[in-house]
């Protein structure tokens, strides 16, 4: 059967108005009418760009020059209104609570009709149709407010899915969510692929937990351009995500320090269903009983206790119970769970914002109870998860000395405290600079300096990477880790990361439904099925290669990581 | 979350509850019109117990009801009245058209008659029944049906949903100012023990970080407004706007009596029988006030 093109770019490029560069340069694709494509690329590379031009955004809100041509359906997108073609083309975006404008699920589905002026009685079954094909049937008259984000990006899929719209983009439909809800979210997206008339683009740069689903094609993009379209085996089998700045699957990398030959392998790019030949075990066994340093830490002394700790809003209805845990100096610690367990409020109770209403919270051995938030953020500092969220002042330097004026300290001591901070987040040079005109990573750190002039031992860092792509990620992690290994700081992440959390920390604080259900190492967390499923956890692709081999997971992952610390250490 | 500042977002089960945006917008222009076009104690008193049998046949939460009528009886009805009281003891005679002075300081300056306390009471009833039919308005109706509403009186549709965005964002507004908040607490500001006027510069600091998330967020919403063909057309359909039912209907009918009586108590007092004074009282006897009833 011929193939129908449904979506066509030609020699097409296009730059912003206020850009002095193209966003888009010669862009030549095809994609064919049931195609299911990612559309892959670190941040900046362009890729939301292209989605802006498929659906009308771009020219319809955002101004720019277009040359080349687009045609969707066989008709340039050009000559067409917003309206037009957002009947032929549904878009979820990223922000999955922004995207969210109705007081109700109901109401949220039905606002495309709304503006479509469909009366009221032909509404309201088909919006009971779109929410059962997402599996929200049972939720139309739940408010905003008490969805989770996957039951929200489920609402604004079944909003934009009419029987009309044959394209459905996905925007970085995996950026908030846990990782159990990112699992549900490519399988919903697979079933939505499963109708062949819907053609699918699915636009991320976690390339491992999309081919948790099958994709028949991957444009992989940077700086403007498109760098390969090809199938996932190819892509997989070159070198091109390592220059691209995309992380490859964990399970590959460990198959390529083994030295494993993957290119033969046709089920390379599916974990679930990857055969392994008897020469690829061996080198993996191999590769397993390798020696590597073992990951020695000393317990420092206790910086933060918790005993015994119960917090609750209102009386009789506890968010957290029975909160015990030990946190020493220098230790990394992440804090996982799925939202709304016990995370934050745990973050909270430190710093000091809530207090216990049973139990005690010592720091640096003494019972905090006396102490104020100002004086407890000197001992335990807080990042929020976006930099715009802390900053108040226009110069890098005014922003990082804030809290020290705050505090009576004399204008001395202040410079050079201040200094000190800026000098340990790489941002002495820039002090000058105006906060706007930096990157977002050098945003996370003004804000990670600005703790850091208070000197406390512990810093709490909120979702440091939510949303980077592998590169930024990388450049944040390194740097924290600095702050960990060369001055000593405690550092708590809160995060749904877990490469995060396998890569850079010892040790796992896991909540469940206001309790810690696991405090341990980070590869024994994940190899234990039960706390997976209790936190909303997935298995990472190591353990299940672990199983392939029928070796323990928690010892392989343990493993794996020794190995990558040692690598990355060499290098 | 539901009833959270007082507002439902999901409509509840009651009578009033289940009547449509529309019934309620026009009902709550018509109770304020009858409030300030009247401006007799006798209209305020029968708003003021219709108003309140409404309330509490939602069966509320009395809590927040009773702070704002308690703060209402301190700003006005104490702070206020003695205002009147001192300022202008006078307006017991220019506004009821008689004086019976009880009390008086020695240079006559200050004094209190049965009429002025009469006045600073009914003017003080007059808030207190606006408030009343406020807080029935705002309980019975949910942010999706006022915006309905207010399109079918003929408020552009952008005006509309505009009111509508507005309850979807405030409690992730009041969110995000929280969390901000918070961290600026333990960066070292000092919310609890400072003066009030720096009190208000430490907030106002915090406006920036509030006002920088906020903005971000409306790119997003509008997008997702504008793909979902929003201004496509010249009205919009509205799904939380039912039908009118049967209760609507009789609601209407009491909305268009309350409407008959206001214009026949303007054509009758303001137009046939002009009144001698502004504000009737009980024992201002006919001869004085031209009141005739």
């Amino acid at each position: 059967m011929e193939k129908k093109p449904i979506i066509e770019f030609k020699d097409f490029s296009f730059k912003y108005k206020i850009q002095s560069k193209a966003t888009l340069r010669d862009i030549n694709l095809t994609i064919y009418e049931g195609e299911k494509v990612l559309i892959l690329g670190p941040s900046g590379c362009g890729k939301s760009t292209l989605m802006s031009c498929i659906n009308g955004l771009i020219p319809f809100s955002n101004e720019g020059e277009i040359t080349g041509s687009c045609k969707v359906n066989g008709r340039e997108t050009r000559t067409l209104s917003i309206f037009e073609l957002s009947k032929e083309v549904g878009t979820v975006l990223q922000d999955s609570d922004a995207q969210f404008v109705g007081l109700s699920v109901g109401e949220d589905i039905a606002f495309s009709m709304e503006n479509e002026m469909v009366p009221r009685k032909e509404m309201i079954p088909e919006v009971e149709k779109l929410a059962g094909t997402v599996g929200m049937e049972d939720f139309i008259k739940a408010l905003p407010f008490d969805l989770s984000g996957g039951q929200k990006q489920k609402v604004a899929l079944a909003g934009v899915i009419s029987d009309k719209v044959n394209i459905l983009m996905f925007d970085e439909p995996l950026a908030a969510l846990d990782p159990k809800m990112g699992v549900a979210t490519i399988e919903l997206i697979d079933r939505v692929s499963q109708d062949k008339t819907k053609t699918v683009l699915i636009i991320e740069h976690r390339l491992e937990d999309v081919l948790y689903r099958p994709v028949d094609r991957i444009i992989l993009m940077g700086e403007g351009r498109i760098v390969a379209d090809t199938t996932p085996i190819e892509l997989l089998n070159s070198n091109l995500l390592k220059e691209s700045g995309v992380r490859e699957p964990l399970y590959l990398t460990a198959m390529k320090y083994a030295g494993c030959d993957i290119s033969a392998n046709k089920t390379i790019c599916d974990i679930e269903n990857l055969e392994l030949s008897d020469d690829d075990k061996e080198k993996l066994i191999a590769f397993f009983h390798e020696e590597t340093p073992e990951i020695k830490k000393e317990p420092g002394e206790e910086v933060i206790r918790l005993d015994d700790v119960t917090f609750a809003y209102e009386h009789g209805k506890p968010v957290v119970k029975g909160l015990d845990t030990v946190i020493r100096k220098g230790e990394r610690v992440a804090v996982v769970g799925k939202n709304g367990a016990g995370k934050s409020t745990m973050a909270k109770l430190i710093t000091g914002i809530h207090r216990p209403n049973k139990g005690h919270i010592y720091i640096d051995g003494k019972d905090y109870k006396k102490s104020t938030v100002k004086e407890i953020g000197e001992e335990v500092g807080y990042v929020m998860q976006m930099p715009n969220q802390m900053i108040v002042k226009d110069l890098i330097k005014d922003e990082v000395e804030l809290a020290l004026r705050l505090r009576n300290i004399s204008e001395e001591e202040i410079t050079e405290r201040a200094a000190e901070a800026m000098k340990a987040c790489g941002l002495y040079s820039m002090r000058k600079w105006p906060v706007d005109s930096v990157s977002y990573g050098q945003k996370k750190r003004v804000t990670v300096a600005s703790i850091m002039a208070l000197g406390p031992d512990t810093i709490i860092l909120d979702e440091p990477t939510a949303g980077q792509d592998y590169r930024h990620y990388t450049d944040i992690i390194k740097f924290i880790n600095k702050l960990n290994s060369e001055y000593g700081k405690t550092i708590i992440f809160i995060t749904h990361d877990m490469h995060l959390a396998i890569e850079n920390t010892d040790r796992a604080i896991v909540f469940a439904d206001g309790k810690i259900i696991a405090d341990e190492s980070v590869y024994s967390v994940l190899s234990n099925d039960e706390i997976i499923e209790k936190a909303n956890l997935k298995q990472t692709s190591l353990y299940m290669l672990a199983k392939k081999l029928d070796l323990s997971p928690e010892k392989f992952i343990e493993h794996f990581i020794r190995y990558e610390r040692m690598v990355k250490s060499g290098e | 979350m539901n009833n959270r500042f007082l507002i439902n977002y999901t409509p509840g089960s009651t009578f009033l509850h289940k009547l449509n945006g529309t019934t309620k917008v026009i009902g709550f222009i018509a109770i304020t019109i009858a409030i300030i076009a009247t401006f007799d104690f006798r209209i305020m008193l029968a708003i003021f117990l219709l108003c309140m049998a409404g309330v509490a046949s939602m069966r509320p939460n009395w809590k927040p009801i009773a702070f704002m009528f308690g703060f209402l009886i301190v700003m006005n009805g104490i702070i206020g009245s003695l205002m009147v009281i001192v300022i202008s003891p006078e307006s017991g005679l220019t506004k009821t058209g008689m004086e019976t002075v009880f009390w008086s300081t020695a240079n006559g300056r200050f004094y209190l008659s049965w009429e002025l306390l009469w006045y600073t009471w009914a003017m003080f009833f007059k808030r207190v029944a606006s408030l009343s039919s406020a807080m029935l308005f705002v309980l019975s109706i949910t942010p999706s049906e006022l915006a309905a509403g207010l399109n079918s009186i003929k408020m552009p549709y952008k005006v509309c949903t505009i009111v509508s965005l507005a309850f979807r964002t405030i409690p992730d507004i009041a969110r995000d100012f929280t969390d901000i908040k918070n961290s600026m607490m333990m960066r070292g500001v000092e919310l609890e023990k400072a003066s009030l006027s720096k009190k208000l510069k430490q907030y106002i600091i915090m406006l920036v970080p509030l006002l920088m998330s906020s903005f971000a967020k409306v790119e997003n919403i509008s997008n997702s407004m504008d793909l979902r063909s929003y201004g496509k057309c010249k009205g919009r359909t509205w799904y939380s706007e039912h039908p009118a039912t049967k209760g609507d209907y009789i609601a209407r009918g009491g909305i268009v009596l309350i409407f008959l009586w206001c214009a026949f108590y303007i054509i009758f007092f303001r137009n046939m029988h002009a009144p001698l004074v502004d504000f009737w009282c009980p024992w201002v006897p006919q001869e004085i006030s031209g009141y005739w009833f």
